[in-house]
This record gives structure tokens, sequence and C-alpha cells, in this order.
């Protein structure tokens, strides 16, 4: 185990790498590789790294990119890349397909605002779009979440329980782009936390199946419902995975979420990212102070944890979500979800609050005024924009 | 509320007949719907299509389960099963020429409407040959069961813009279907559900073959046959010519010669003297060079072993009179049936005028010796010196069981050119025969030849070789008419024999040295019965000429000698005289019938050997009836390449026109079989399978099977009726039938 | 003759197995035959987009193929390939990875994966089956569809030019590309086998006929090939490494109406078959000026492929 300083898409770069050569003994690793910003230095390191058994394709869009990964997982391969924002949109044809061919790839996603307007910073949107696309989907709050949730992620994807892609989103620039201090593993870890690849439908002459081709509705239901039971056996196999990561690594990442002070807190916040780091620095300050408000740091998306956050929520009197994200006409994408979740509970104010779109920092005064505004509130209200509305 | 089923398959226009039909209704201010189901339908898969029709507003959305009335589209798709869910009192309408009552057992106590909408469609050119488009046909059908006006018809085709051939296809549809009510009950079948098991993506058993058994859609179906190449079509002898050539071709010159001799005994004669008709019906003779048939003939009768021969095993006697190649022929086929055969001929050895009548330098005297040896082997005697008059014929229908008389065309026609010409005016057939002899010399003469067939061409160069200092051959057409072989008479002229055509000597008197022959010159006049334009004689100042000769050979042609008939015979149409009491007494060769070529008698021999035998015995060896003719419109000539004719060496005109060397070397002469071989392989095999798998390779499904038993298998299951194999068979064996 | 390839007692797995879903007579059909007696045995593993070539499979969880496929998004063939093909290299596993493609799937939608899997220079063979529609919507113009002709989106005939493909492919170096003829067996599988033998990139045109779209007669499907390429519209020819030329067949003289007067998206249309031929001696003037100044001579090996 070496302890790096080093950027989000730096310690992106080397575990997938990391990743790819633990798969040296077997059908080996491939990516489809094309930048975009803030993701670009993660397909760089790998464009530069020697695999003993894999090749980085230098493809002409994000559309070809995940379409090799697509090729190489049906080919048997560990299968890998990297994107953000219109890259993103761009390759979401693929991404569904990734999905619908219940192919293990994973995907590091760098969350940037899908422009216009021309932004290059962070917002969820844009993964977030991709959520019925057939991925589990986790949202990362630091660097060592992502180095750890990337390795949990092929194990994840890999598991004949669950055989579906997983995307690991983390916060542009934010992440991507700043040094910190992460422990970085050592590949006879690695090697020995990551079974190799088994893709029990790659495509072999013995089997000549036409995977992805016609399928009345009946078959077409079939497989959609395959596809919500392998969902719902994510959680308990994403325990295992944090169990052996435990005893490979000695340390053990969030599961499927990180549900903290919550038991005595009337008031829960909700958020997910490094914006979920800002309110547990608040919360702390603020639990000195006497408050009992409680956080729970979102990680797994997709499939939504919901018996994790209704046992978290479902007795809260007040629950704030902060959503890095939007859909146009709705509101917070994460408080959707948590609200359909609370359907029936005890909780008397679900607030939603939409922050730092587009990059904006959301900064412990944001988050501050935020519980201010949350804790006076008797009955929950339509989103609240907080950059807007301060 | 009015719901209806339609039947159909991709092309055919199902879903526009409903959206018509819905139309038609809509525009009597009724409500209406009509949808398809839409899948990956191809053009000829079976498919659905819906029709709903209501006063009020129609609010379902599903699939109509329990129709109304059904309308089927293709005839091949009427089967019970389309009977799921019918409402025992709604109508069937199919498209048919069937007649309504043709369903009683498959629809029983229904209404059943039929109407031939296809046949109208192909007939107001609606949609392709393969897919017609029937439905705006079969509207008009529909509207007579729907009590719906013409007008009404007429306007929804309007709505839809179909042009003026749809109007009156519906029109004609509109007036004649024809529908009743069947006897029997009829009873409500029930829809059936569907089954359990469901694969996923992941299952390690995907993958399998397609159930859709896609023979379901073909409209037709390819079958093979063997047709009748136009070559043996047109050989005389009735030879299997493709067979033999195709033997050669791939050098198994034992097979050629085994298939030639099925058919004839004088194979090596054939190929030397055969005028082969073969090689003008030969469909190669339009796009490049006729195969060179007779050539290949003498060419596998050089190279091949002739089988063992059969001896004698019945007890039947068969008498032969005469042994030219009608009654070898005939001796030969009777003699491997197992007959006891003796052939009795005036001359001291047998070959009757293939001994006498053609030239060694054509017809060597070993070839025809080594063939009639083998007929020999079978048991057949000859007795030479034999004159077989009319009362030794009909002693001889006491001591045989049969008599064959072929004694042949013993007159010859003559030309009255005077009195005062003495030895110096001879018929062909003699010179040729004292040529043979050696009893004759033209030595220093100047010699007229009369005549055009091939005696005459035979004469005129046996005189060259006899040291004739002139030969002059008179023909009253042209060389166009001249039914010697044409090659012959090109032949001739190499050596220096003159041909005078439109020409007819009138009379000879004695000149200063030999004769004077005075001319008429002719032109040609009007086609007689032959089809051979007639010489008519000019007349004018120019009319005549003279010719100075010192002997003149007529080869006019001969006739048959009819003493030998009892007097008064008459003979049925299998040339058997009538009215005798001993033995059966078939007439053959030019005696029965005046044809005139060796191959001809061979035939004629045959088949009296075969009338024969099916006398004697009852039984008919006689071939099937005649398989239909491969000629050219069944051949898709464009998957040939071209390729000119490989031809036997000759013998130069100044080596062999003083000499009886045989001029034609034949293609065994040379050191190499290739040039035989290639030959041999130029044969389009017209109407027979070679086994080139073009169509194995060609099938688009890949469901045609050449089993290595041979056989080809068409699985039936899958084919979807394209036609393809048939049109990539090169020779018309694979063919399609309509369903 | 070849016995030894089409005897057999029981059918064999055939890429194209029958109760696919094809129209009758279709050229993709006999395509995929002839593919597989070019291959001589080797079983491919193809990549096909959207297009009638993944409805051909019928509905899962059965296939019309009996080799194994990937149907890819429509513009992804190459791309998908492009994995499948890093992986068999990967795994020292030398059967062909071969994309199936329409002319949408090429010449249209898919033409960017396609020209950067060339310019990749992507150990696959790209094989374009081109009915110059789409087909599989049911006939609508391509970049294929040839001047003059009547789709359902060009009710008024074609205005503009069929883009010649093979000129936009050879300028990308590739080691080998080639036009196929269904209806010249021998020079079809002599082009599989050398495509098959060569390492790198491999584009093959193969003009397929379509009788629904076509509305031409499914049993004349070989024929009107035959035709194509004798009056000169389809030339068939080989390129190496963008740089050699070659023709195989030479047209004969036969009239373009041969070709044109089958086929009712010509005839029910104005097409000016005096434009069509004087566009066809230009495309000779081209083919035979390349092929003069640059002909193609020799063992014929392509470019292969460099990797890091």
């Amino acid at each position: 185990m070496a302890r790096e300083l080093i950027t989000g898409n730096g310690a992106a770069g080397y575990v997938l790498a990391q990743a790819g050569e633990a798969n040296r003994s077997a059908r080996g690793c491939c990516c489809g590789a094309y930048p975009i910003t803030p993701q670009t230095e993660i397909i760089e390191y790998l464009r530069g790294f020697e695999f003993a058994k894999g090749r980085v394709v230098p493809v002409e869009s994000e559309h070809s990119a995940m379409a090799v990964c697509i090729g190489a997982s049906l080919g048997g391969a560990r299968a890998f890349t990297a994107s953000s924002a219109n890259g993103l949109a761009y390759m979401a044809e693929n991404v569904f397909a990734a999905g619908y061919f219940r192919l293990p790839i994973v995907m590091i996603a760098v969350n940037r605002t899908l422009g216009p307007p021309w932004n290059i910073w962070a917002d969820q949107g844009d993964s977030l779009a991709l959520r019925d696309a057939a991925w589990v989907q986790f949202y990362v709050e630091s660097h060592q979440e992502l180095v750890d949730t990337i390795l949990m992620a092929f194990r994840i994807a890999e598991d004949s329980r669950v055989m579906l892609p997983v995307m690991v989103c983390m916060d542009g620039f934010i992440v991507s782009h700043t040094q910190m201090v992460v422990d970085l593993p050592e590949q006879q870890q690695v090697d020995a936390y990551l079974p190799t690849c088994s893709i029990p439908h790659r495509l072999n002459v013995d089997r000549p199946a036409t995977v992805g081709g016609l399928a009345w509705p009946r078959e077409t239901e079939h497989m959609r419902h395959e596809i919500q039971q392998a969902m719902e056996r994510v959680p308990a196999v994403l325990e295992e995975a944090r169990g052996e990561f435990e005893q490979v690594f000695g340390r053990r990442p969030h599961g499927v979420m990180s549900a903290e002070y919550v038991d005595e807190a009337e008031t829960v916040v909700v958020a997910s990212n490094t914006i979920a780091r800002t309110v547990r620095n608040v919360i702390e300050q603020r639990r000195v102070g006497g408050e009992a408000i409680g956080l729970v740091s979102a990680k797994l998306f997709r499939p939504f944890p919901r018996d994790a956050i209704r046992a978290a929520l479902h007795d809260k009197r007040r629950v704030a979500v902060l959503d890095r994200n939007h859909s146009p006409g709705s509101g917070g994408i994460f408080w959707q979800e948590i609200a359909a979740t609370l359907q029936g509970c005890d909780v008397e104010v679900l607030q939603d609050y939409v922050v730092g779109l587009g990059g904006g920092d959301v900064t412990p005064d944001v988050v501050n005024r935020i519980i201010d505004d949350l804790v006076k509130r008797e009955t929950s209200a339509e989103p609240v924009w907080e950059e807007v509305t301060a | 509320m009015i719901e209806i089923t339609i039947h159909g398959r991709g092309g055919q226009g199902g879903v526009t007949l409903a959206k018509l039909i819905a139309t038609a209704h809509f525009l009597k201010g009724q409500y209406a719907q009509a949808f398809g189901v839409y899948a990956a339908e191809r053009s000829g898969a079976p498919l659905q299509a819906f029709v709903r029709i209501d006063s009020k507003e129609i609010t379902i959305h599903n699939q109509v389960r329990t129709p109304d009335h059904l309308i089927v589209l293709d005839r091949t798709l009427i089967s019970p099963g389309i009977l799921v869910g019918h409402k025992p009192e709604g109508w069937i309408l199919l498209n048919t020429s069937d007649d309504p009552l043709k369903f009683a057992e498959m629809f029983p106590g229904r209404c059943v409407a039929s109407v031939d909408a296809t046949s109208i469609a192909v007939e107001h050119k609606l949609g392709t040959r393969t897919v017609p488009i029937v439905n705006t046909t079969l509207l008009g059908a529909v509207g007579r069961m729907m009590d719906l006006s013409w007008q009404e018809v007429n306007d929804a085709i309007a709505v839809l813009k179909f042009g003026g051939a749809n109007v009156s296809a519906a029109r004609v549809a509109f007036e004649s279907v024809q529908s009743m009510t069947l006897a029997g009950h009829a009873e409500l079948n029930n829809p059936a559900v569907a089954a359990n098991h469901v694969a996923g993506i992941l299952d390690p058993d995907v993958g399998g073959p397609p159930k859709i058994r896609t023979g379901n859609w073909a409209t037709r179906q390819p079958h093979r046959r063997r047709m009748q190449a136009p070559c043996s079509h047109a050989c005389p002898a009735g030879n299997d010519v493709p067979g033999f050539v195709a033997a050669v071709s791939e050098g198994n010159h034992d097979e050629a010669m085994r298939i030639l001799l099925e058919t004839t005994p004088l194979p090596g004669v054939c190929g030397r003297v055969c005028p082969a008709p073969c090689m003008d019906a030969c469909n190669r003779s339009e796009f490049d060079e006729p195969v060179q048939v007779r050539d290949l003939e003498r060419f596998a009768a050089e190279k091949g072993q002739r089988p063992v021969p059969t001896m004698p095993s019945r007890e039947e006697r068969i008498a032969i009179v005469g042994s030219g190649p009608a009654g070898l022929s005939c001796a030969y086929q009777l003699g491997r049936l197992g007959y006891r055969v003796k052939v009795f001929d005036a001359g001291f050895e047998p070959g009757g005028l293939l001994r006498t009548g053609i030239p060694e330098y054509r017809l060597p005297h070993s070839v025809l010796d080594d063939e009639i040896d083998y007929i020999r082997q079978h048991g057949v005697e000859f007795e030479g010196e034999q004159f077989i008059d009319r009362e030794r014929l009909l002693l001889l229908t006491r001591e045989f069981d049969a008599i064959f008389v072929a004694a042949g065309l013993q007159q010859m026609r003559g030309l009255d050119l005077g009195s005062a010409c003495g030895d110096a005016v001879i018929q062909g057939i003699d010179f040729l025969e004292r040529a043979q002899e050696g009893s004759i010399t033209c030595s220093g003469q100047r010699v007229v030849v009369v005549g055009g067939g091939n005696t005459a061409i035979d004469s005129a160069r046996s005189a060259l070789r006899l040291g004739a200092i002139r030969v002059t051959i008179l023909y009253r057409r042209t060389h166009v008419e001249m039914p010697a072989i044409q090659e012959e008479i090109v032949d001739a002229l190499e050596e220096g024999v003159e041909l005078r055509e439109l020409v007819l000597p009138k009379r000879a008197a004695p000149g200063k040295a030999g004769l004077t022959l005075t001319c008429s010159r002719m032109r040609l006049g009007d086609p007689d019965a032959t089809g051979r334009r007639s010489p008519v004689p000019i007349t004018g100042a120019d009319a005549e000429f003279d010719i100075d000769c010192d002997l003149v050979i007529l080869a006019l042609g001969q006739s048959a000698d009819l003493s030998i008939l009892p007097e008064g015979a008459e003979v049925n149409k299998d040339a058997e005289l009538l009215g005798l009491t001993g033995a059966p007494v078939i007439l053959g060769g030019d005696l029965a019938k005046n044809e005139g070529t060796v191959a001809h008698a061979i035939g004629n021999g045959r088949r009296g050997a075969l009338h024969i035998h099916r006398t004697l015995t009852g039984e008919d060896l006689f071939p099937p009836a005649t398989e239909p003719i491969a000629t050219r419109e069944f051949i898709h000539t464009h998957l040939f390449d071209h390729a000119s004719a490989r031809h036997a060496p000759v013998v130069s005109p100044d080596r062999r026109r003083r000499s009886f060397v045989e001029v034609r070397e034949g293609f065994a002469k040379s050191s190499s079989q290739a040039p035989a071989i290639q030959e041999a392989k130029r044969c389009f095999s017209c109407g027979m399978c070679t086994e080139c798998d073009r169509c194995v390779e060609y099938c688009p499904e890949g469901i045609l099977l050449h089993r290595h038993d041979g056989q080809y298998e068409f699985n039936y299951d899958y084919c979807k009726g394209c036609g393809v194999c048939a049109s990539q068979c090169p020779r018309g064996v694979v063919y399609m039938t309509e369903l | 003759m070849s016995i030894a390839l089409t005897t057999a007692d029981q059918p064999c797995e055939h890429i194209l197995r029958a109760g696919n879903t094809n129209c009758a007579g279709c050229g993709m059909s006999l395509g995929l035959q002839l593919l597989e007696q070019g291959l001589d045995g080797a079983r491919p593993t193809l990549a096909i987009p959207a297009c009638c070539g993944i409805v051909t499979a019928g509905a899962f969880p059965t296939s019309g193929y009996g080799v194994p496929v990937a149907a890819t998004t429509f513009a992804s063939s190459a791309a998908v390939a492009t994995g499948l093909s890093t992986i068999a290299e990967l795994n020292e596993e030398t059967e062909p990875v071969i994309c199936w493609a329409g002319d949408g799937g090429t010449y249209d939608i898919g033409l960017a994966t396609l020209s950067a899997a060339a310019e990749r220079n992507e150990n696959i063979i790209y094989i374009c089956y081109d009915n110059e529609i789409y087909g599989n919507t049911g006939g609508q113009r391509s970049s294929a569809t040839p001047e003059g002709v009547r789709t359902t989106t060009t009710p008024k005939g074609k205005c503009e030019v069929k883009k010649d493909i093979m000129r936009i492919m050879t300028a990308h170096r590739i080691p080998y590309a080639a036009t196929l003829s269904i209806a010249h067996r021998e020079d079809f599988l002599q082009k599989i086998r050398t495509a098959a033998a060569t390492r790198g990139f491999r584009f093959l045109l193969l003009l397929s006929p379509c009788p629904t779209g076509w509305k031409s007669e499914p049993d004349e499907s070989v024929d009107l090939i035959e035709y194509a390429v004798r009056c000169g519209l389809f030339p068939l020819y080989e390129v190496f490494d963008g740089e050699r030329y070659r023709v195989n067949v030479r047209p004969d003289g036969t009239p373009l109406e041969e070709y044109t007067s089958r086929q009712r998206r010509y005839t029910s249309a104005d097409v000016d078959l005096g434009h069509l031929q004087s566009e066809i001696l230009k495309q000779w003037r081209l083919l035979d000026g390349l092929c003069n100044a640059f002909p193609a001579e020799g063992k014929m090996a392509g470019r292969a492929p460099k990797r890091n």
C-alpha cells in the first residue's frame, strides 16, 4: 500500500489499470478511450500504461468508446472507460446497450455540467440522466472512496448474481483535478481482491447466440425483470465486497450509504459526492452546539437503496435533500427517489434544495443557511433553489 | 361492433386492405379502426391485420381475438387453424380459384366466400409476378360481402389514391365473388394460451436454430427433372448424346462406349459418316459453335472398350433380310435380348451400302468389320449371297418366329440423256461399288457427277482418287440445298472438285473425244414439299451450254424395290405386313421409310427389334414417352463461357486427293486426349444434371442438400420459393412449380 | 465443381441458418452463403448493426445465425468489432471478426466509426451488403441510393449521385479493399480468401439485390448482379494498401437496360439512362487510370497493423 498525493483522475486511472492488469491471466482487458474535460487525464494515464494483456483503443468518439468496451466485454474481457457530460450524452445509446446487454463494464463518470451553456464544472445531471440505463451507479464523496469503490465496482459488476455495468461518479475538478493524500493499492493486493472476469454470455462459437437481437414483448419484459432482480441483489453483493475489501486492504469503504448521527437526530441532511463532506463538517460543528442533526451520505443511487434509506429516515421529523442536479419540471433527482421511498412514513418535512448547479461552490455557509431554513419549516414545499432565492 | 381479421403475407397489402375496409365504412359515417401486427415481417412471412367497425367510438386497442369475419389473402394460408376465435355466424372470404364447396370439410357450417383475387390482380398487373398485390381487388369482394354499394367501394379506393387498374380489378372481384353457407355444424374454437418458459439473456441454452418454418412463406417450390437434350431428340438413332459426351469429358471412354452401345452397334461408323443432326440442334450453335458430337462419338468408339456381349438365351429365331445399318441394328438389339438371329444378304459380306456405297477414305472397312464382328459376338449369324425374293420370304415366315426386312433401296433413279452414251453413263452406286472392288479407273478422264447427295460427293471424290483429271458436280439447286453433309462438300471442293450450281443435264451426245453434255441453266423458284426451293429452267438465249466429258455418274437417289412383297401387300402403322399366316414380317430401314441416313436406319432397326420383342413376349421396352425437350429457352447460356470448338485433325487436300487414305483422322489420332476432353466439356448437358452444384452453392437459404449418394434434397420446410436455384441451374434441370 | 464443399448427408451448421427471416431471394442471404464458402470452414464472429441483417436472426432466444453475433447499435459495428477483435488478438484466437452491415450503417450513420476503425487498421473484415436503401425501415433513400431511382423518401427519384464508398475506404490506405458480386462466385470466394489471409482492416463491398425494395423478381437476384457487372455499373476490383489497383472483370458491352429494366425502382422513375451510362464511363476512366498508374502486381501483402 502506497500513500500518495494524487488527483482524483490520477487515482482513478491508476486503479483502473490495476484492475485491468488483474485480469491478465484470463482474457485480458480493454478500454475504449476518448478524451473530454474533466476526465481526460484518466484515459491519458491508461494510454500510457503498459498492459501485460490489454489494449486501450483511441477511438473517435465516446459512442465508439463504449462500443469498444461492449465488444471487448462480449469477447470475455474486463472492460472500462471514463467520460463526462456531453461525452456521456453522446455515448448514451451505447450506455443503455451495455446495461441491457448485461456486460460488467466499469465506467468512471467525472460529473460535469451538460451543455449548453458551455460549462466544465461539477454537476451530477450528466450521469443521473443515465440512471435508467441498467447501470449500477455509485456517487463517491472523496478520493479514497473513489479508489475503493472502483475496486469494488469490478467485483460487483462481474459477480454472477449481478452481471451489470457499474458507473462510479465523482465531482469534476473538486475530486478529478484536486490533489489529495490517498492510499493506493499494490498490484498483488488488487490481484488478490479481484477474481478474474468471467462473462457467461460472452460470444463463442459453441453458443451461436445473437446477443441483442430481436425479442418479443414477453422475452423483453422477462429480460427487464431479470435486470431488476440483479439490481436488487446489489446491496448484498456490495456488503460481501466490503467485507473482503477490509480483509485485503484493512479498511472498510462505505456501503450503500453512510448514515451518521441519525439515530438520535430529529433532522437529517441527505447529500452526495463532496457536498456530503461539507455537510458532515457543518453538522459536526452544529452538534457541538447541541443540535441533533444527522447525515446521510448517499452513495449507491442505482439500485436505489430504499430499505437503508427508509430505515435511516422513516421516523425523522425533518429531512433535507441537497441535489447538485435537477430534472426540469420536477426537482432534484435524489429528492424524487427519497420522496418515493418515504411514502407512508411519518416524516413531516421532506425538503429539496437545489444547490451548486454548474459547479457552484457549495460552502459551509450555504449548508448552514439550508439547515437554518429547514429547521424552521413545518411542512414541505417545492424544491428550493438555494443560490437563486438566497 | 364488427371485428375482422385478415391473414396475409408480407408484401401482399393486408394492412392496406384493412385501411380500405375501414375507410369505406368511415365514409359512411361509422367509426372504424384498422391496424396491422408490426413485427419483423418480411416479404412472404404470414402476418395479420385487423379491422373494427362500430356505430360509436371504438376504445379497444387490443388485437382482434374473436373476429366476426376472416379474410385470407393467400390460398396457401387457408387452414383449419385460422378458425381459432372465429364467430360461427360470421363469414370467411378466401382468395382462391376454388369453389366455396371445396372447403366443406375444412369449414363446416360456416359461410364461406371465394374470389380468385390473385388471377385478377395478375391480369391487372398489380404487384410482381411472385408477389401480386391483392388488396384493392379483395376490397371489391369484401364490399359485396358487407353489403357496400360499388360506389362506396370505389370511393374508398379513391381516398387511398389507388389508380385505374385497382378500380377495375376491384370491380371484377365485386362482381365475381360467390358465397354459401356450408353444411355441418360450426363451433367456436377458443384461442390457446401461450407457452410458459421464457429465456433470459444470460441463459446458457440460447442460440438454437429458428423455429420459423419459412417453407410456409413459399408460393412456389423448386423441383428437379431430366429433360431430353435437343441433340438426343434430333438423333435418329436415339443416342444419349449428352450422356456419352459427359463420359468423354470425364475421360471415361468405356462408359461413353457403353452408353452409345445401348442404342447403336455402329458408333465407329456414325462417328465418321453421320450428317449429325444433333449438331444442328445443339444449343451451343447460336452461342458460339455446336459441340463436335460426331468427332466425339468416333473418339469414344476408338478409345472405349466394349462390354462382354450377351449370348442367345431364347428359343425364338429371327430372320433379317438385308445387312445394311437397319438390319445390323435390328440384329444387334435382338441379339442383346437373347434371340437367335440370322441375317441374309445378297452381298458376299455383311454391311450393305456401308461397305459398297461409302468410300474407304470416309469409312475404312476395318472399322465396319470390327463393329459387325461385335454384333456377331452376340450369336448373330450371317448368310451371304442370299437373294430373298417374294417366295423365299414366305418360306422364311414358316422357318422363323419373326422376319425383319431391311433390303434397302435397290431401284436407282435415272436420267434420260439420250441413247448414244453407252458405258460413259453409270449409276453412282454402281460406280462406288466398282471403285471399292478396284474394277474401274478414271485415269485421264473428265468426269461429270450429277446430283447433290452424299453419293454424288462420294462419287466425285472417288473419281478424283481414281485418276480423273477433272471432276465436275452438276446440281440443279445451290450448295445450300444440297442434302450431302456440308463438311464433305467443303472437303470435296478443297480437293479440287468443281461444283456447278443451278445446272441440269438435258442430253448427251458423242463429241470429238468422249461425250458432249448439254445442260440447262436453272433458277430457284418456290419451295417444294420438302421446303427446299425448286429449280426452274431459265429460258432465253443463254439457257443452255455444253460440257465435254468422258464419264457421267448419275447420283440422283434410289427408291425401294417392292417386288419382294406379296402382291397387294398392306402394312400397318408399325410397318408390319398384314394378311400373312406365318411369322410376323416387319419392314425396316429405307425400304420402309426412305430417311436416307445411317443414323435413321439404326434407329429404325432398333425400333423394329423392340417391336418384334413386344410382339413375341408382350414386354414393352420402348423408351418412356418423350421427356420435355431442353430447347434454348431452358438453358441459361449467360452462365457459360464462350469457347470455340476443337476439331479433330484432317489430312491436307494435297495429301489425300490421290489416295483412299482416311481423310478425317479423329481425336484419337492425337497423342493427347486433351482436345477431345476439352471439346466434350463444351457440352451444355442441356436438361441433364451434371452435379455442377450451382443450385446448392446459390441456395440463399442453404437448404438444398447434395447427398453423397448423388441425390439432391430440397428442405421444403424452409424453402421460401425464391427460385434462385432454378434461375442459376445452367441447364434447365431445376424448375419451379406454383403451390 | 466443388463437391467437397457442397456434398453432405446432413445439413451443416451454416453461418446463415434455415428459418432466418430474410425475404426470398435476398442478396444478403446469398452473400452470407458465399461468405461461408469462401471462409473454408472458419467460424467467424459477427458484429451486425441495426439493419435487415440483424432482423435476419429472428426472435430471441433462437438465432438465424449459426455463429455468434453481437447485435450492435446502428453506428457501432466497427467499434464493437474492434473490441471483439482486440480480445481475440490478445488471446491469440484466429477466427475472423466480421462486421456485416447494410449501407445505412456503413455509408451514413456508421461512417465515422468505420473510418476510425479503418484508420486504426483494426483486425476486422468489414462487409457492407449494399442494397442501396434503408431496407429495414421499408425502403428509404440512403447516400448509397443511385441517382434517379425511386424510394419512399425520393418519390420523384433521387437527385444526388451515389456516394463512392470504395474511394473513401481506399483513402484510408487499408490493407485490402474489394468489391464482391454474388454472380461471380469464384471471384467472390477468392476475395474472401484474400481478405481472410490478410491482417488489418479489410473492406468488402457487396452489391446486394433487395427484391422488396428494388421491386424485382426474387429469382432474378443473381442475374441482376451479373448484368450490373457486365454493363460496368458495378466494377469488380481490388485495392491493396489503398494504392495498388486490380480490375477483376471488365464490362462486356451488356446494355444498362438489362439491369434497370428488371427493377421497378428504376422503371417507375424518370431515369435518364444516357446520363447514367456517361457516369459509368467516367467511373471506368478513373478506375483504369488508377490501375494503369498504380497496378497491383505480384504478391499482395497488405500493411499489417501496428499496436501500442
